[in-house]
């Protein structure tokens, strides 16, 4: 069933959540609302599942307007963050809880409903665990648990709140990639709210990007990494250095560096965006666009070797990152003079970027 | 070496602990156990038969009767206004709940007396509704109705007093989901909120039932103290008190002793089985 968001607008008492939201799920897709704490994506959410009613705007499941229409007349699944699990019900029970608040007309037979309960056991893998009671479980159990009693009334819509936000870092890993295939099984139109950037761009067919209350940008992970609208986005998406300069015929100014940037405007105070990993380290000035710095410090996460430099003319801290291989060819140490290369400039006072010479 | 030291950093000296302990033990005896004690020792001074004597006499039966009337009224009166009560207050924001919180500790605040003057004040013959009540011939005041008007108005905030914090801190996101799941607001209320907050509710039940029954000054000042009609246990001991008859006294006041005793253990009993139950069922 597709989602359509349209103008969406909600304040709690004198502090707007929301402005003006509009966006649109397709069918069977799979959406991140993605943004720091306090952007509003969980209202947003609330608000498509009938939790929180907006102060404008409407929402129409399936080209139908069902702003008005009651949470239990919805047919969501819904998912919290801290899972809501029932406390004093077995696993099996919580799951079989919205088969048993049916009418009676609508309600399975005892048979059909203990069959369904455990299809939907097996399918979050859990079968084992049907008698435990929740405090028995560890959090991404309760994680899938929670999923599948959503699941259980087999809801149009899955909206699910933070899923992992309460998990540690190798569960969430494991989680997020199932939860992903799942949905390439199951293709219910879902919609999920992360502050991890990492998440969103590796679960979601389409991020939306929100910050303070408004949507940045509506993308794929690969464009709105690749083609981020606006610095926020640029900065919430990754690490990121900021050098302030000029552009000046047909070349991007940093200091005393010069990178050929011909499609560009003049402009007398730019800020370009680059990210650690786009920058290349050489022990000579190579050519013009070279930056002096001197290392400041290294630290090693891993497979990434992460340097921190001083630039020599005085313009502040740069953040580089090396693969760790790389780095063990440059064989670099603390207190060195290195020249920098930004393979990648963006600006975004207007729309450009090119490929540094 | 290194262990010992820990403790000794950790803890206090054994004697502090030692003086902590006797002053905690010499404390419960004085002031638990040797009334508890001195009650049954004092109702058992003459003997059994006069034990029996004193509890099967017509008065001393009419006054347990009349108690357990006044509590089989006012402890379900309250647990439903408990309920419903903590329920708005812990689950909905709305104008005027913290006035509510203040109106429903009110009987805690004002002393018993007072409590049970209003009642006399409001229903009594010379009070605001008095010449309405006497026209249709419906006696409040100095009759069975006063006491357990006075016993609801006392116990009042038990129940909801022991629910509200419990159901606040759970807040409302396992009732969301069951109402996500398609469940009524009937359904959600008996199938996931009542379930979560039994062992609240157990213990505010169990509380506000010792009051109703103990309970003196209201129902005191409401009562009349008229003899096999309006007298409850706790006003029957006074009585018998103030007459000498010590013995009876004290064999009367052995009963709600042993009610308080009771229900201490009804409530430990009944918290382990079912603690024990949800553990076999978890074993399973």
């Amino acid at each position: 069933m597709s989602i359509e968001i349209k103008q969406i607008e909600k304040s709690f008492g004198r502090f707007k959540a929301l402005k003006s939201i509009d966006f649109a799920v397709e069918s069977g897709e799979l959406i991140a609302l993605l943004g720091p704490s306090g952007c509003g994506k969980t209202t947003l959410l609330r608000i498509i599942a009938g939790l929180e009613t907006p102060d404008k705007g409407c929402i129409l499941f399936h080209g139908e307007d069902a702003t008005d229409r009651h949470v239990r007349d919805r047919n969501v699944g819904f998912v919290f963050q801290h899972y809501a699990l029932f406390r004093h019900m077995t696993v099996f029970e919580n799951i079989a809880f919205g088969l048993r608040v049916r009418p009676r007309s609508q309600r399975p037979p005892e048979a059909a409903l203990r069959r369904k309960v455990h299809d939907l056991l097996n399918l979050v893998q859990l079968d084992w665990l049907a008698d435990r009671y929740p405090p028995q479980l560890s959090g991404g159990q309760r994680q899938r648990i929670a999923l599948a009693r959503a699941l259980a009334i087999e809801p149009k819509v899955l909206l699910l709140d933070e899923p992992f936000g309460a998990l540690d870092a190798r569960v969430r890993k494991d989680l997020r990639r199932w939860l992903r295939r799942l949905h390439d099984e199951l293709h219910v139109t879902s919609v999920f709210v992360t502050h991890d950037q990492e998440e969103a761009l590796e679960v979601a067919d389409r991020v939306v990007v929100l910050n303070e209350g408004r949507i940045e940008q509506i993308g794929t992970p690969e464009s709105v990494y690749d083609h981020p609208a606006s610095p926020f986005v640029y900065q919430f998406l990754g690490d990121v250095n900021l050098f302030h300069g000029r552009v000046h015929e047909g070349e991007a100014q940093i200091g005393d560096a010069r990178i050929i940037w011909p499609e560009q405007s003049p402009q007398d105070s730019a800020v370009f965006y680059v990210r650690p990993h786009e920058i290349d380290i050489t022990r000579t000035a190579e050519s013009t666009a070279a930056i002096a710095a001197c290392i400041s410090d290294i630290r090693t996460l891993g497979a990434t070797v992460r340097i921190e430099l001083e630039r020599s003319d005085g313009q502040g801290l740069v953040e580089a990152e090396l693969a760790r291989d790389q780095f063990s060819t440059l064989a670099l140490t603390k207190g060195e003079v290195v020249y920098l290369q930004p393979r990648r400039l963006k600006l975004f006072s207007t729309v450009a970027e090119t490929t540094g010479q | 070496m290194s262990s010992t030291l820990t403790s000794h950093i950790r803890t206090e000296p054994t004697w502090i602990r030692i003086i902590l302990t006797m002053l905690a033990l010499l404390f419960l005896i004085g002031f638990l156990f040797m009334p508890l004690l001195l009650v049954f020792s004092q109702a058992l001074d003459k003997g059994l038969a006069a034990y029996f004597k004193a509890l099967l006499e017509p008065n001393a039966l009419a006054a347990i009767r009349l108690t357990l009337l006044t509590a089989a009224i006012a402890v379900p009166a309250n647990l439903l206004f408990g309920i419903s009560a903590a329920w708005c207050i812990a689950k909905f924001e709305f104008p005027g709940k913290s006035l509510l919180l203040t109106l429903i500790d009110l009987p805690f605040s004002v002393s018993p007396v007072v409590s049970g003057l209003i009642y006399v004040l409001l229903f009594g013959a010379q009070g605001w509704f008095g010449p309405w009540l006497q026209e249709h011939d419906i006696k409040l005041i100095f009759a069975v109705p006063g006491i357990v008007l006075a016993t609801v108005f006392i116990t009042f905030p038990f129940v909801a007093r022991e629910l509200i914090p419990l159901m606040q801190a759970q807040g409302s996101e396992e009732e969301e989901a069951a109402i996500m799941l398609g469940a009524s607001g009937w359904q959600t209320f008996w199938r996931v909120t009542l379930p979560n907050v039994r062992w609240g509710l157990l213990y505010g039940v169990v509380l506000c039932n010792a009051r109703a029954m103990g309970e003196f000054g209201a129902v005191s000042v409401v009562s009349g103290h008229i003899r096999g009609l309006t007298n409850t246990i706790p006003l029957h001991v006074e009585i018998l008190y103030n007459e000498y008859n010590s013995t009876a006294a004290f064999a009367v006041a052995s009963l709600l002793a042993l009610l308080a005793l009771i229900t201490l253990a009804a409530k430990s009993l009944l918290e382990w089985q079912l603690h024990r139950q949800a553990q076999s069922r978890a074993n399973d």
